[in-house]
């Protein structure tokens, strides 16, 4: 396995997640995250005190945006055809291989991307039993 | 294009096939990186540069047998006759890097042919090399800490 | 303009026969793969089959809105009693078991009229598409062994319904190289995913050549010997069709000519000067560009005549490139004023302090400035 091209310091400008306002006091409301709309919200006239919303400024430098902490970007793969796809790529990206592959399929994509020098995200999904 | 018909160009067939071909493979994973599965490019990105099937002239590199590297080439003369479109070359995998890369320097670069794909296609063919050599088995992993290695005692036994 | 382009033509066993035939006129014609996509996409609704919700359809009941003063919606609601129907909200979309909202109509504008003009466009420029390898590559056709593109068989080997049995036609296929092309189709057959599996449509699988022959000569019994190999369509020359020639609206449909059905394109389509002789009122559209080249026009003399040099000189620009401070980097300011140096060497900044101090006005200046 090929280390990554070098680069540099990843920094996340906010690692916690965006929570929709409102989620922590009710069960019905989702967590995930809705923009207020609402027109006396306090959160949408970002009040003092009040959570933060989601903007761009949030955004990964570009030079490693969806980076891994690895240094590779993700690359799906579902069949050998696909890992020999990242040949000369190998310090860029790293296979992930599909949730419904097969096992008897992955030992065949670990050890064509271990031929290719090819990092693989989840090399132990489905291969290796629990003790 | 040497007996192309006027109406037809790479850059007119590289813009209708640029959105969408048989050979492009699309992710939205890693910023939507776009590869590409044509036999005749040397990186499998999807680029008018080295899309295989749009220029009149594109090089591939494929692993042959034995640890051995098949370079194919697309001659200008016959554009329209695929099965008779084709130069290849074969290096058996005794041969040396060195000379393998050489020699296909000499087809590529030095002829005239394509020379902005020299380093890629020695690129492509050492690595294809790379990828034929045997490798390393990974270490065992070591226990760590003593009751770790209490519990696989115990298993053992 | 240099001579024709011809195809030669290959015996049923894939060899050529040594005849050729020059190229029809309608390859030449202009692709345009806009065009073709619009006018495939309104072809391909021509087949549909109108489909609705019953009229009924949720207005099986007598409900009416109780109005306002009880405190519930003003939705209209089952009447009567001793069901729990009773009092339910009916009709609105968002009832339970009410209509849907806009319930489908037969009615609804099902078939797309296509200006026949965009349509004889669409299909030339698809019959032109076919003759260039790369978009038949990249719509996915397996033509590597194919000995020529267009791929036209001599109409001898159909002569007499020589070809009216499918392993014939199977044999045929794969002797002009169309094998993998054939092959690629039966083991693309799959599951379709999705409700079509329950509507009569189980299975997806690609396409694989379009045999196109004459009617006249070859006769009518290839049909039945070509219509059960997986991907493989027939057509007649004389009704070509674009949802063939282009499926899914993508150029470059792997062809297989019979040499009659070849010859009869100049017939059908006619070419830029001579009108068809099939179709009523058609030319060929000519090409707006002549030459498609791109890099070839660019670095042709006569654009190269006309351009006026590049602006500014042999300067790069540079980019990326840290802002430097020209009051402290000496070499900066030398770039953005010349006359620094001449400025620090003669000591011109200095002058006024080597002049020592002004004279003192004259006692006068004081007393005229002061006087009231």
């Amino acid at each position: 396995m090929v280390a990554a091209k070098k680069h540099i310091k990843i920094v996340k400008k906010r690692t916690k997640r965006f929570n929709r306002h409102q989620s922590d006091t009710y069960m019905c409301v989702d967590p995930s995250w809705r923009k207020p709309k609402g027109i006396d919200n306090r959160v949408r006239r970002r009040f003092k005190g009040q959570i933060a919303m989601p903007s761009i400024g949030y955004g990964s430098n570009r030079k490693t945006r969806h980076l891994m902490p690895s240094g590779h970007k993700a690359f799906l793969v579902q069949n050998v055809a696909d890992v020999d796809l990242l040949l000369m790529h190998n310090k860029t990206f790293a296979a992930e291989i599909g949730h419904a592959v097969s096992s008897r399929k992955r030992i065949e994509i670990i050890s064509r991307a271990k031929q290719l020098g090819v990092k693989v995200t989840n090399p132990k999904a489905r291969v290796t039993t629990e003790a | 294009m040497a007996e192309q018909h006027s109406n037809v160009s790479s850059d007119l067939i590289w813009e209708i096939c640029r959105a969408n071909n048989a050979y492009l493979v699309k992710r939205t994973s890693g910023g939507g990186v776009q590869f590409s599965r044509d036999p005749l490019n040397l990186v499998n990105k999807h680029s008018r540069k080295y899309a295989g099937f749009v220029n009149d002239k594109a090089v591939g590199i494929h692993p042959a047998e034995k640890g051995g590297v098949t370079m194919v080439t697309k001659k200008t003369k016959h554009h329209n006759r695929p099965a008779a479109n084709k130069n290849e070359v074969s290096w058996t995998g005794n041969k040396s890097g060195p000379k393998i890369y050489k020699g296909i320097v000499n087809y590529t670069a030095k002829q005239g042919y394509r020379a902005d794909l020299r380093q890629e296609a020695v690129a492509r063919a050492s690595a294809i090399r790379r990828s034929s050599q045997p490798k390393k088995e990974v270490p065992e992993k070591k226990l760590r800490g003593s009751k770790a290695k209490k519990a696989a005692e115990k298993d053992s036994s | 303009m240099t001579t024709r382009p011809t195809v030669s033509i290959a015996r049923a066993d894939g060899s050529p026969s040594g005849s050729t035939h020059p190229l029809p006129a309608v390859f030449r014609a202009p692709i345009r793969p806009d065009i073709v996509q619009s006018v495939h996409t309104g072809m391909a609704k021509n087949k549909r089959q109108p489909y609705a919700v019953s009229e009924k359809a949720g207005h099986q009941t007598s409900a009416e809105s109780w109005g306002t003063g009880r405190a519930v919606a003003r939705i209209p609601r089952v009447s009567g009693g001793g069901t729990h129907r009773a009092g339910q909200a009916a009709f609105g979309n968002m009832c339970r078991s009410g209509r849907m909202f806009a319930p489908t109509k037969v009615w609804r504008k099902w078939h797309q009229k296509i200006n026949l003009g965009q349509k004889r466009f669409a299909t030339t420029s698809a019959l032109a598409a076919s003759s260039v390898p790369a978009l038949l590559q990249a719509r996915g056709h397996r033509i590597s062994t194919v000995p020529e593109v267009p791929l036209v068989i001599t109409s001898e080997a159909f002569e007499g319904a020589a070809i009216s049995k499918t392993s014939a036609a199977l044999g045929l296929l794969k002797a002009v190289g169309a094998g993998p092309d054939v092959s690629k189709v039966t083991k693309s057959r799959k599951l379709r995913a999705g409700k079509g599996k329950l509507r009569g449509r189980r299975h997806v699988q690609r396409r694989g050549p379009l045999v196109v022959y004459n009617p006249d000569t070859d006769g009518k019994e290839l049909v039945r010997a070509f219509r059960n190999i997986p991907g493989v369509e027939t057509s007649s020359v004389f009704a070509l069709n674009l949802l063939q020639l282009a499926p899914g609206g993508h150029l470059g449909r792997f062809i297989i000519w019979t040499s009659s059905a070849f010859a009869a394109l100049d017939d059908v389509y006619g070419s830029t000067s001579t009108p068809s002789a099939l179709k009523k009122d058609f030319l060929l559209p000519s090409n707006i560009v002549s030459n498609a080249d791109v890099s070839r026009l660019i670095n042709s003399s006569e654009v190269q005549a006309v351009v006026r040099p590049a602006k500014g000189g042999a300067r790069t620009k540079r980019t990326g490139v840290q802002k430097k401070n020209p009051l402290r980097n000496r070499q900066v300011l030398l770039r953005l004023n010349p006359y620094a140096k001449a400025f620090s060497e003669g000591k011109l900044g200095q002058e006024k302090l080597d002049a020592g101090k002004p004279e003192r006005a004259a006692e006068t200046f004081s007393e005229i400035l002061h006087e009231d």
